[in-house]
């Protein structure tokens, strides 16, 4: 009895995932990749059109501009916050340093804010007109900026949010692969003389290059799924230049624009899949 | 590392970074509960002695952020309960049973892992309206009830308990399931805790699916009432100026952080942690 007990145990454990994942992962996967091939809109009968919507997405400036958008996005992020993080990480790892639980805390409260409510007070804080930055501004006797009005300023607006938001987390995740670095390396190599500064770029880095990956590929896959920051706080505007990637596959709804808004769902999977890739290849690849 | 003992100059720096990392919060806290006119006639300043709650009063009026507080409750209880008992029980099939199909079902947990949620949104929300179930809470709830990550999560913490003490357990008459409930379950206690305050954080600030999924005002979380909050307060006051949309606006952002920064302050090490445990799935 007890021994039968054994045998089924683990799948009766397992059983309540799968039973999610078929019908809110699975199924509604395969169910979108046919409807990818068809136009609805949301009512009615589908009609099979195809390759249609993919070749319509693949021709349309619209889908390559929001593709465009999230590129700019991730100049703007990534590299910036791979950078800041490391710095933040390597202050914060010398064991001599006093306060470092508070330090840590104040770098990662922005991550723990609900992203909505931080977009409505970037709403505000970069208000062209009103807003506090601005305010400041005019204080050291600098003209008024539309930080969210112009083209060239609503991406770095928003990227600004997002690097605000979640280089806390960065930082701690690049701290806990500093300190899995074990020191008697780094003893050895001041035996050897290598200053400071080659110990850093010769040997920590490479060491981390796990938890810089992960870093890398995991903030391609959040700037290329970015949504909320342009939905709150922009719409996409002004001139659609903060339609992101996610924001565009997002409008395929509203438009009820179902099968066009599968479809691009796939290609963006395709590209994120991709770019991850690439990103672990390159990090791979400097070290080798 | 044999580190020098930090300079002043690195204080400085770490300092100057974490007031910039706190002042936005800082600031919208502290302009929730300033005279409307001052946010933009004055938004450098603050002065305790004009502190007034007139922005939360009108808030109140305009907002419904109570049913929003109502709905994320309900969701955080029932989804957060699901997550906490169905993920480390399947962890714990995975890393303490040998079974038949094993490798190939964990190779779909960590498959499912790599799926970006963005590109279940739209098919999601066809199979919602196909069940009859948009602006429902099973929609709220169901989707994502059972992750991925929380299993992969669990199943490491619950592999490093040495195997004698489940068999002890089984030698004293445990069930199956009651070595999980009387053996396992006490001794991650302190992963239980970071997977706790990690589906807490996710679940609360959770808005895409959220706002896709539901569109009357009866279900809107707490996320999707902040999102329209400027549409919210305008045409509740048709006419009014900046400055007292913007009082409701930053009153209804403030007490939207404030439960989680509270939670984060008191539990920071459960929280760091489970942030950690994220980066092991690299």
């Amino acid at each position: 009895m007890n021994v039968l007990q054994r045998k089924s145990a683990p799948y009766v454990f397992v059983l309540p995932f799968f039973v999610v994942f078929a019908a809110f992962g699975a199924y509604p996967l395969a169910y979108a990749l046919r409807l990818s091939f068809t136009k609805w809109t949301g009512a009615g009968e589908a009609r099979w059109i195809g390759l249609d919507n993919y070749t319509y997405l693949l021709t349309s400036p619209e889908f390559w501009a929001s593709l465009g958008n999230s590129s700019i996005m991730w100049l703007l992020v990534v590299p910036l916050q791979l950078v800041a993080g490391l710095g933040g990480a390597v202050l914060l790892a010398n064991a001599k340093l006093r306060l470092r639980g508070v330090f840590r805390v104040a770098f990662i409260a922005p991550f723990v804010t609900p992203l909505v409510a931080m977009a409505q007070v970037w709403i505000v804080v970069f208000d062209r007109d009103y807003g506090l930055v601005n305010h400041v501004l005019n204080l050291v006797g600098l003209p008024d900026v539309g930080w969210l009005t112009s083209t060239t300023w609503s991406k770095p607006t928003l990227a600004l949010l997002f690097l605000w938001k979640t280089t806390g987390f960065a930082i701690i995740i690049l701290l806990a692969g500093l300190q899995s670095v074990p020191s008697h390396v780094y003893e050895a190599a001041d035996l050897d003389g290598a200053s400071r500064w080659r110990q850093f770029w010769s040997m920590t880095v490479p060491l981390m290059r796990r938890s810089l990956s992960f870093l890398l590929v995991i903030q391609t896959l959040a700037v290329f799924q970015m949504f909320a920051e342009p939905f709150v706080v922009t719409q996409g505007g002004p001139y659609g230049s903060t339609t992101t990637a996610g924001l565009y596959l997002y409008d395929h709804i509203t438009a009820s624009d179902l099968g066009t808004g599968a479809a691009n769902s796939f290609l963006l999977v395709v590209l994120v899949f991709a770019l991850s890739l690439i990103s672990v290849r390159l990090l791979r690849a400097r070290d080798e | 590392m044999n580190d020098k003992r930090p300079g002043i100059p690195t204080y400085v720096l770490l300092t100057v970074l974490a007031l910039l990392f706190l002042y936005p919060i800082w600031w919208a806290l502290s302009s929730s509960i300033k005279p409307a006119a001052e946010i933009i006639s004055d938004p450098l300043g603050f002065h305790l002695g004009d502190a007034t709650l007139d922005g939360y009063r009108a808030m109140f009026a305009d907002v419904p952020i109570g049913t929003g507080f109502a709905n994320t409750a309900l969701v955080l209880v029932i989804k957060g309960g699901m997550t906490l008992f169905f993920c480390p029980l399947a962890g714990y099939a995975f890393a303490k049973y040998r079974f038949a199909g094993q490798n190939v079902l964990f190779g779909i947990v960590l498959l499912t892992l790599m799926l970006p949620t963005l590109v279940l949104i739209i098919p999601l929300l066809l199979e919602m309206s196909a069940l009859g179930w948009v602006n429902t809470y099973k929609a709220l709830i169901l989707p994502g009830s059972i992750d991925a990550f929380s299993i992969f999560w669990m199943r490491q913490v619950i592999a490093s308990i040495p195997d004698e003490l489940l068999d002890a357990g089984r030698v004293d008459g445990a069930s199956e399931f009651g070595v999980f409930r009387r053996i396992v379950v006490p001794v991650i206690r302190p992963g239980l805790a970071g997977l706790a305050v990690l589906t807490m954080m996710n679940v609360y600030n959770d808005f895409v699916w959220p706002v896709v999924a539901v569109n009357d005002e009866r279900h809107q979380t707490l996320q999707v009432v902040l999102s329209t909050l400027a549409q919210n307060i305008s045409g509740n006051r048709i006419g009014a100026d900046f400055a007292t949309v913007w009082s409701e606006l930053l009153a209804a952002s403030s007490i939207a952080m404030i439960p989680l920064l509270v939670v984060f302050v008191l539990l920071q090490r459960h929280f760091i942690n489970g942030i950690l445990a994220g980066s092991v799935k690299g």
